[in-house]
């Protein structure tokens, strides 16, 4: 009895693999519950940081106040000393002094070369301040009277759309830098800030990363204000909401969040604000710094945030009930909440009829699965599962890869790798030689590699329908995280073959159930099953049967149409 | 564990989890075991009356279950029976459900060194299966039930797939007579094809789990949820004898497989279709060995009434150890029959007794 219990005791190595089996995700898990405890205590901590210094910095600054000018005082020589004590020593400020026109009061403009519109400036400011202002029988009483002279000037003379008092010197420098005018005048306690910004934009053009046969050729550009007439220009809507942050430090830029306000969730967008506001990096370069600050997981492959340069794709996640975030200097906005089908969708599958846009949907997944699986599964059946194949396919494959020196998964990723530094070389060169590119890479590499011996055929033809179908992804960035975890899988196959490739889909399945975007699940509508968002998922039905937006979003307004 | 608000799952996720418990091991052996007892081709009877067994059995749990809605079977067996005795039968269940797991590991690595993966060391082929198990738990009830709504409909349609190709060499005549030799064989084989239904066990835990406005649906949940595996069932052994014959399955170990290994269709890509059904299967494994991973985790930490992460850990080099123990193939079997025969006790005796005791409790108070 006793000898036989004992004979089932495993041996010394099961144990030792018992504790293996333990212990290395253990390592894991601590190693990454280190890095995200390391860091959200390094936030609390420049959190506090940030709270003493600004409580430090305002402290200065009531001391300053009480020392020095923080307002223009009326006097003159004294007003345009303030302006030029702040931002005078820089080349591009320009100052101008003169005479109201027939007068001798003094006034100077203030403006910054380059962002202000000169043209206005001299033909509508400086013309008619200048000129016959005043008759000479008003000139003394109206000179003894300041605040009467400003609205004289403000009410009669300018003819500029955009005029505003301002008091505070500071804010008034931090509208002359953005290109506005600033009107000195002797005696009057305030400045007149002329709206005479013309900030350089391009004009618009079609969006060059998002290229579509049917639909409008427009995209958005730098100037925010542009992007946001965009919006607006789609149709009227009262309840298209656009509020306004500003974020980074050092640099302040103007971001907005777009929303309608009857359809989107609140508490999206409560949470969208509050991710926004947690910003505290000094300087929001593009688009790209707010997904990566304001994404749910930074170790995930997977995009979590969709950038679009479309104002129309821009308008249509409007309409299901997302939220859009735009930033000044950058034509590409950011659209939350993001699942894992809107990466496989275009908007031109609603421009086209349904039919071929099924189709062309159901390709996409196709080519999504044939760039992550092509060429595990191609590894896993020549080094493992030759007999899985049929007898004649597996005989040619076997007699192209007779002399091959590699094993599979060396000679695949010999190829891949050269793919990836292809596309990568063709991107940067200049337009002209990004053909010749292709032609010597793609043609006389992958033919003389064969030549050689050095890649099977087969193995060529896998490489290049595995790249051809990652770029049939419409999204740039989706394509990038499928090709990037296709050297996963290969790695997994080249282990334990189609158990391996299995394996991968699991572990992909679990990290992708695990991810959310902003609340909702990545992988809906796939899971939980929700048959009604089905219908513009894999297939894209006829558009009288989409009566409902997408329920997943949890959106105020449900029906689309009646 | 506390219990989060978000970890609520819908019925239709219940049912998916249901099924995928259920389809495990069984659709590779069952052909063999019930023939095995049987001897005539009427086994597919006694799966459809093994499956009608497991229907009512698991009636009696969700009723059970449903008596405490909010609770898991782990809370609320000691508001029953007390707490030592409730923590006992907890503990039972728990043993259970991480033994089960380590049979279902130790299946899947015979089964992958046998047909995909031959020379590569058993040690080898768990490690991995485990590591990624753990990580979909550590996702909680909600991640678990969405990949298995992920697998599910693959292996609908590649079972279904598979089965009909294998139309091909499927003969009638291997499946008559019917009740050639009466009623008695169907009868012996009831028992092995009732224990090809373990699974409906998890709606001990699952019912707390479920929306509260959702729970009455749960006997709907326990009716789709068994009738779906009772279909893949009978479809499998009646294929498999249809196409080898009764004297045929005997020999064979894995069945199922030798049905998809012998045919051939030419002229479509893949000429032999066991790589599909292996793919389903590993996918079905890890389904049942993430499940009751999970419930055995839960267990302990609700009985310890402590965070859930210590106790995935801990668990990971037992189910192991446990799955390393069986020396042999034959053992495995063993193995597996003991670990059925405590589960008929389990879970299909216990309920009752509860349910009777807890009758008794009511009358009196």
């Amino acid at each position: 009895m006793w000898g036989k219990i004992l004979s089932y005791i495993p041996e010394w190595k099961v144990f030792m693999q018992g504790f293996i089996v333990f212990f290395i995700p253990y390592i894991i898990f601590k190693l990454f519950n280190g890095i995200v405890s390391k860091q959200k205590t390094h936030e609390d901590e420049m959190k506090e940081i940030n709270d003493q210094t600004n409580q430090k910095v305002e402290l200065e600054h009531q001391k300053s106040s009480q020392g020095s000018y923080d307002h223009y005082t009326g006097d003159f020589n004294l007003d345009v000393e303030l302006v030029k004590n702040e931002i005078g020593h820089n080349w591009d400020v320009h100052v101008r002094e003169f005479h109201i026109g027939n007068t001798d009061i003094r006034a100077a403009i203030i403006f910054l070369d380059g962002l202000s519109d000169k043209e206005l400036i001299d033909k509508h400011i400086l013309a008619s301040l200048m000129g016959n202002v005043l008759k000479k029988d008003e000139q003394e009483s109206i000179y003894e009277k300041g605040v009467f002279l400003q609205t004289f000037i403000k009410n009669e003379v300018l003819s500029v759309s955009d005029i505003t008092e301002e008091y505070d010197v500071k804010q008034s420098v931090g509208k002359i830098l953005l290109g506005a005018t600033a009107l000195i005048i002797d005696g009057i306690p305030n400045v007149l800030m002329l709206g005479t910004v013309k900030g350089k934009s391009r004009n618009f053009e079609e969006p060059v990363s998002e290229a579509l046969v049917r639909g409008p050729r427009l995209g958005f550009t730098e100037t925010l204000s542009d992007n946001t007439a965009l919006l607006r220009q789609h149709g009227e809507n009262s309840d298209l909401s656009i509020i306004n942050f500003q974020v980074g430090k050092r640099t302040k830029k103007e971001l907005v969040i777009a929303y309608i306000q009857e359809i989107a969730d609140p508490n999206l967008i409560e949470e969208v604000k509050k991710r926004i506001q947690s910003i505290t990096i000094d300087d929001v370069a593009e688009s790209g710094y707010v997904e990566q600050l304001i994404e749910d997981n930074y170790l995930s492959p997977f995009t979590q945030v969709q950038n679009t340069e479309r104002p129309d794709r821009v308008f249509a996640a409007l309409m299901e009930g997302r939220v859009a975030i735009l930033l000044d200097g950058t034509p590409f906005a950011l659209i939350v909440p993001v699942t894992f089908s809107m990466l496989l969708q275009s908007p031109e599958d609603y421009y086209e009829r349904w039919l071929p846009s099924t189709l062309i949907r159901l390709l996409r997944y196709l080519a999504a699965a044939i760039t992550l699986f092509a060429p595990s599964l191609y590894i896993s059946f020549v080094s493992f599962h030759q007999g899985l194949i049929p007898t004649k396919l597996a005989l040619s494959m076997m007699g192209t890869r007779e002399g091959v020196p590699f094993p599979a998964i060396i000679e695949a990723l010999i190829m891949e790798v050269a793919i990836e530094i292809l596309r990568e070389a063709g991107l940067r060169l200049p337009k002209p030689i990004g053909p010749t590119m292709g032609i010597v890479g793609g043609l006389v590499i992958g033919e003389a590699a064969v030549q050689a011996g050095i890649v099977s055929p087969i193995m060529v033809i896998v490489v290049a329908l595995t790249a051809i179908s990652s770029f049939a992804i419409p999204q740039y960035n989706a394509g990038i995280s499928l090709r990037m975890l296709r050297f996963v899988a290969m790695f997994f196959a080249a282990l334990f073959g189609l158990y391996g490739v299995i394996l991968f889909f699991l572990l992909l399945c679990s990290h992708l159930v695990k991810l959310k975007s902003f609340g909702i699940p990545y992988v809906s509508p796939t899971v939980p099953y929700r048959a009604s968002d089905w219908k513009d998922f894999m297939v894209r039905m006829p558009l009288m049967m989409m009566k409902r937006r997408p329920k997943m979003l949890h959106t105020k307004d449900s029906s689309r149409q009646d | 564990m506390m219990m989060n608000s978000q970890d609520k799952i819908t019925p239709s996720q219940a049912v998916v989890i249901l099924v995928n418990y259920i389809l495990a091991t069984g659709i590779l052996t069952l052909p063999r075991t019930s023939v095995e007892k049987v001897k005539t081709p009427d086994v597919w009877i006694s799966v459809f009356l093994g499956g009608i067994i497991a229907i009512i059995a698991s009636l009696i749990i969700v009723k059970l279950s449903q008596k405490f809605p909010e609770k898991t079977f782990y809370q609320y067996s000691q508001d029953i029976v007390g707490k030592w005795i409730g923590c006992f039968l907890s503990l039972l269940i728990i043993v259970y459900f991480f033994t089960i797991s380590a049979f279902e590991v130790r299946i899947m690595a015979e089964v992958t060194s046998l047909f995909l993966l031959e020379g590569t060391p058993t040690w080898a082929i768990i490690l991995p299966f485990m590591w990624i198990g753990l990580y979909l738990i550590s996702s909680g009830i909600n991640g678990i039930a969405r990949l298995f709504e992920i697998i599910f409909p693959i292996t609908f349609v590649l079972f279904l797939l598979v089965a009909f190709l294998s139309l091909g060499i499927f003969e009638i005549d291997n499946l008559r007579p019917v009740l050639g030799l009466g009623v008695m064989p169907v009868l012996k084989g009831v028992k092995t094809a009732t224990l090809a239904f373990l699974g409906p066990e998890i709606m001990l835990l699952l019912v707390a789990f479920m929306k509260k406005s959702e729970k009455t649906k749960a006997v709907k949940v326990v009716l789709v949820g068994l009738t779906i595996p009772l279909i893949f069932y009978v479809i499998t052994v009646v294929m498999v004898i249809g196409a080898l014959s009764v004297k045929g399955v005997v020999t064979r170990t894995w069945p199922t497989l030798e049905l998809m290994r012998s045919f051939e269709i030419p002229g479509l890509i893949f000429e032999r279709f066991e790589s599909f059904l292996l793919v389903i299967w590993i996918m079905q494994i890890f389904a049942t060995f993430t499940i009751t991973y999970f419930a055995a985790a839960l267990g302990l930490a609700q009985l310890f009434k402590k965070n859930i992460q210590p106790f995935i850990f801990g668990l990971l080099p037992l189910i192991y150890i446990i799955s390393m123990t069986p020396k042999n193939i034959n053992d495995l079997f063993k193995f597996g029959n003991m670990i059925g025969n405590t589960a008929l006790f389990l879970f299909g005796v216990l309920p009752i007794i509860l349910l009777i005791i807890l009758r008794l409790k009511g009358g009196k108070t």
